[in-house]
C-alpha cells in the first residue's frame, strides 16, 4: 500500500518517515556504499529539508518496504544542484510539467526475489505506480530520475524501461549513477500493472487526507 | 494557451491582473489569485481578481497572515485541493464569510518553487458540483501548472537584479531543439534529425520555452535569437 507523505501531513506520519529514512540508510549506505549522510541509522540529505513528497510502500504488517522521493524541477533539486556531472555539466531540465524522482529503493532483506505481494518486483512496481499516478493527477507528464545500472536493468525487465537517457553514467562511490527520463502516462502505468498483476487502487486513501 | 505573454509586456500589477482574468476565462474558472511570500520578511505580495468587497474584507482582517491556501499549500509539491482543508480551523477562519461575498470554498492551489528557494501560489476557484469540479481539474491541471510557473517567474523577475540572476541557463540539447525550430522543423523532424524520441524533443522544447519565459515555441525562438543563444536561420 502506498502512502503519499508531504510536508503538510508529515507530522501525522512521523513513524513512517523515520522507518523510510532507516530503509534508505540500509540500502544506500550499507548495501550500495553511496557516500551519504547517516545519523542515528537514518539517511537524509539537504533535499529532504526542501519539503519533498515521498511515495512510501508498506507491507501488510505496516513495515516500510519501499520508497521514492519527488521534487519539482522548477525549484532546487538534485540534478540542478549537485548531480550536474550526470548531465555532462549541462544545465538541468526545468519544467512545470516535469518532476524529479530520487532515492528510489526497496527492502531486499524483507522482500523475496519472487512471489506476489512480498516480492521485490511487486513493491518496485507499486512504488512506481503510486508515484506516477500522484504525478499525473498533478498535471505532470514526465519525470527525471537518478538511478543505478542495476535499477535500469530491473526497470527494463518490468515493463518500466526509461523513455530516454540524459547525459552519461558516472561513478558514485561503489556504484554508477545515471539520469533517465520516464513518461508519467497511462501507458506506463498499465505496463507496470500488467507486469506486477496489480489491479487495485494502490493508495492508502484514509491517511492521505489526514492532515 | 492564448493569454498575455508576460515575457513580452511591461511587468506590472495591471498585466498580472490581466493574466489572471484571461486565465479564468480560458480555463472556465470563477476567480484566481497569485501570492508569493518574501523569503526575508515573510510579507505576502499578491494579485487577485476576487470581488473588491472580498478583497477589502480579506485585507482589513489581515487574513493573508493565516490563510492556509497560502502558507500550508506552499509545503506541497502537488496542487492542493481545498478539500484537504476541510477540518482546518484557519481555513474556516479565512473563508467562513466567503459565501456572502460570492466567493466559493471550492478551489485548488498550485504551489510553485523557484531556483532560489522562492515560492509562489496560484489559487483558483469554481462554483460547481463536485463531479464537474473533478472533471474540470483533470482537464486544466497541465495548463494550470504552466500558467503558475509563467506568472511566478514573471513576478520574480520584476526587478533588474533578479532578471540578471535568472538569465536562462540552457543546455546544449535545448539550444539544439530551438535552433532546429528556428529552421522550421517540427517535433517529428527534430526527433528524426537528433535521433531522440518526439517525447524527449517535447520535454526539451518545453523546458527551453519555460526557461525563456515564453508560452509558445515561436516566442522562445525569437527570444533565444535576441539573447544570442541560437542563430537566426
Amino acid at each position: 500500500m502506498i502512502t503519499i507523505v508531504d510536508a503538510i501531513n508529515a507530522a501525522q506520519h512521523k513513524h513512517l518517515l523515520g522507518e523510510m529514512f532507516k530503509l534508505r540508510a540500509r540500502v544506500f549506505a550499507d548495501r550500495l556504499g553511496w557516500a551519504v549522510n547517516v545519523q542515528n541509522g537514518m539517511e537524509s540529505d539537504m533535499f529532504d529539508k526542501l519539503d519533498p513528497a515521498y511515495a512510501i510502500s508498506t507491507n501488510d504488517d505496516g513495515e516500510v518496504v519501499g520508497c521514492m522521493r519527488l521534487l519539482q524541477t522548477t525549484g532546487p533539486h538534485m540534478l540542478s544542484d549537485i548531480f550536474a556531472c550526470l548531465l555532462d555539466d549541462e544545465p538541468a531540465i526545468r519544467s512545470s510539467r516535469v518532476w524529479e524522482a530520487t532515492r528510489f529503493c526497496v527492502d531486499t532483506t524483507r522482500l523475496s526475489g519472487t512471489g506476489t505481494r512480498n516480492s521485490i518486483s511487486y513493491v518496485t512496481s507499486e512504488v512506481m505506480i503510486g508515484s506516477f499516478e500522484y504525478a499525473m493527477e498533478a498535471g505532470i507528464t514526465d519525470a527525471v530520475a537518478v538511478i543505478d545500472p542495476v535499477m535500469d536493468r530491473v526497470m527494463r525487465r518490468s515493463g518500466n524501461a526509461p523513455s530516454d537517457y540524459l547525459g552519461s553514467p558516472k561513478p558514485m562511490g561503489k556504484v554508477t549513477a545515471l539520469a533517465v527520463l520516464m513518461d508519467c502516462s497511462p501507458e506506463r502505468i498499465n505496463r507496470l500493472r500488467d507486469f506486477a498483476g496489480i489491479r487495485h487502487d494502490v493508495f492508502d486513501r484514509q491517511s492521505q487526507m489526514a492532515d | 494557451m492564448d493569454i498575455i505573454d508576460l515575457s513580452t509586456v511591461e511587468r506590472g500589477e495591471e498585466n498580472y491582473l490581466g493574466f489572471i482574468d484571461q486565465l479564468c476565462q480560458k480555463l472556465e474558472l470563477d476567480y484566481a489569485s497569485y501570492a508569493t511570500t518574501s523569503p526575508i520578511s515573510g510579507a505576502v505580495q499578491g494579485y487577485a481578481n476576487y470581488p473588491d468587497a472580498w478583497k477589502m474584507h480579506y485585507m482589513r482582517r489581515n487574513l493573508q497572515r493565516i490563510d492556509p491556501t497560502i502558507h500550508t499549500a506552499a509545503l506541497s509539491i502537488a496542487p492542493v485541493d481545498w478539500s484537504r482543508f476541510e477540518r482546518n480551523e484557519k481555513f474556516d477562519a479565512v473563508f467562513f464569510a466567503a459565501n456572502d461575498f460570492g466567493v466559493c470554498k471550492q478551489g485548488i492551489t498550485v504551489p510553485i518553487r523557484g531556483p532560489y528557494g522562492d515560492r509562489g501560489m496560484l489559487s483558483v476557484t469554481r462554483d460547481c458540483s463536485a463531479e464537474e469540479w473533478a472533471m474540470l481539474k483533470r482537464k486544466i491541471m497541465g495548463d494550470l501548472q504552466v500558467a503558475a510557473v509563467h506568472l511566478h517567474d514573471a513576478v520574480m523577475q520584476s526587478d533588474l537584479i533578479s532578471r540578471v540572476m535568472r538569465l536562462p541557463r540552457m543546455s546544449a540539447r535545448e539550444k539544439e531543439v530551438l535552433q532546429w525550430s528556428a529552421a522550421g522543423k517540427h517535433q517529428q523532424d527534430i526527433s528524426d534529425i537528433l535521433m531522440i524520441s518526439p517525447r524527449t524533443v517535447e520535454i526539451h522544447l518545453r523546458s527551453a520555452r519555460e526557461k525563456l519565459g515564453a508560452l509558445t515555441t515561436a516566442q522562445a525562438v525569437g527570444r533565444a535569437i535576441g539573447l544570442g543563444l541560437i542563430y537566426p536561420s
